[in-house]
């Protein structure tokens, strides 16, 4: 006699419900402005095609490889814990913070330069929405570095452990939600004419 | 994801643009997209609804993006 099909319970949702909610609300502003960008690019071609080459596409590249390698060590991280493995987990989590350091400073190094010439939010349009979605951008990397420090001093104070470690799955979504952002501004702003 | 933001990166640098420039990169972006929602957030099996807000999201934002290029082109 055939065993009965049990039918597979979905995983459920890394980290708080909370989180996702506000994950959900950052990814809708985002995506309006994104939207917005290629909306108004329609009417300005010429001056977003002209303007696209003065930003600077090594730092851009440079900062997805960053962004996208501080993701990876979080996911270590997570893999850390639930072995409970306190100590590859914290420090994962600082290596994640020094790539998320990294992505702030070479992004500061490419506004000192914009406004070392001059250049600012009102300049043209162009810049308005390279400002505006970089900065907003900018301080979401902020937000997510503060709650992995958070979460790495609370780890490493034996504050999570195979059987409760939520917090460091919520930190986690919201740093992936940092990375998957800038997938698509990096592209939007400095690559697609 | 590294070789994909590689790939990115050097179209820019070359100056490459036009409508099969803009769809090669926004599927580098779906491809991206996906492998950090099922990979790196770990979505892959959870329940439908959440996977399909994400997923949607992501193709949503590029397939407007899409059309806005096309309409200036």
């Amino acid at each position: 006699m055939n065993a009965p099909i049990t039918k597979q319970e979905p995983k459920l949702l890394p980290g708080d419900l909370a989180i996702w909610f506000f994950i959900f609300m950052e990814l809708l502003v985002f995506a309006i402005a994104f939207i917005s960008y290629s909306v108004m690019r329609i009417k300005n071609i010429e001056m977003f095609n002209e303007y696209q080459l003065t930003l600077n596409t090594e730092l851009g590249a440079a900062n997805t490889i960053l962004l996208i390698t501080s993701s990876y060590f979080v996911i270590r991280a997570i893999h850390a814990i639930k072995v409970d493995d306190i100590k590859n987990c914290t420090k994962w989590l600082y290596a994640a913070l020094a790539g998320g350091t990294g992505f702030l400073i070479l992004k500061s190094i490419e506004y000192y330069d914009k406004f070392s010439e001059g250049i600012d939010l009102s300049t043209n349009i162009f810049y308005f929405f390279y400002f505006s979605l970089t900065m907003f951008h900018f301080l979401h990397v902020i937000l997510g570095m503060i709650i992995l420090l958070f979460i790495a001093i609370k780890t490493q104070r034996g504050g999570y452990s195979s059987e409760d470690h939520v917090g460091i799955e919520s930190g986690a979504s919201y740093w992936h939600m940092v990375d998957l952002v800038w997938i698509v501004l990096f592209p939007l702003v400095y690559i697609i004419r | 994801m590294l070789v994909l933001t590689m790939m990115t990166y050097a179209i820019g640098k070359l100056g490459y643009s036009g409508l099969n420039m803009i769809f090669l990169l926004l599927v580098t972006v779906i491809i991206k997209g996906v492998i950090i929602i099922r990979e790196y957030m770990e979505l892959r099996g959870v329940s439908f609804l959440w996977r399909a807000i994400m997923y949607g999201w992501l193709w949503v934002v590029t397939i407007a993006i899409a059309i806005a290029y096309m309409l200036s082109l």
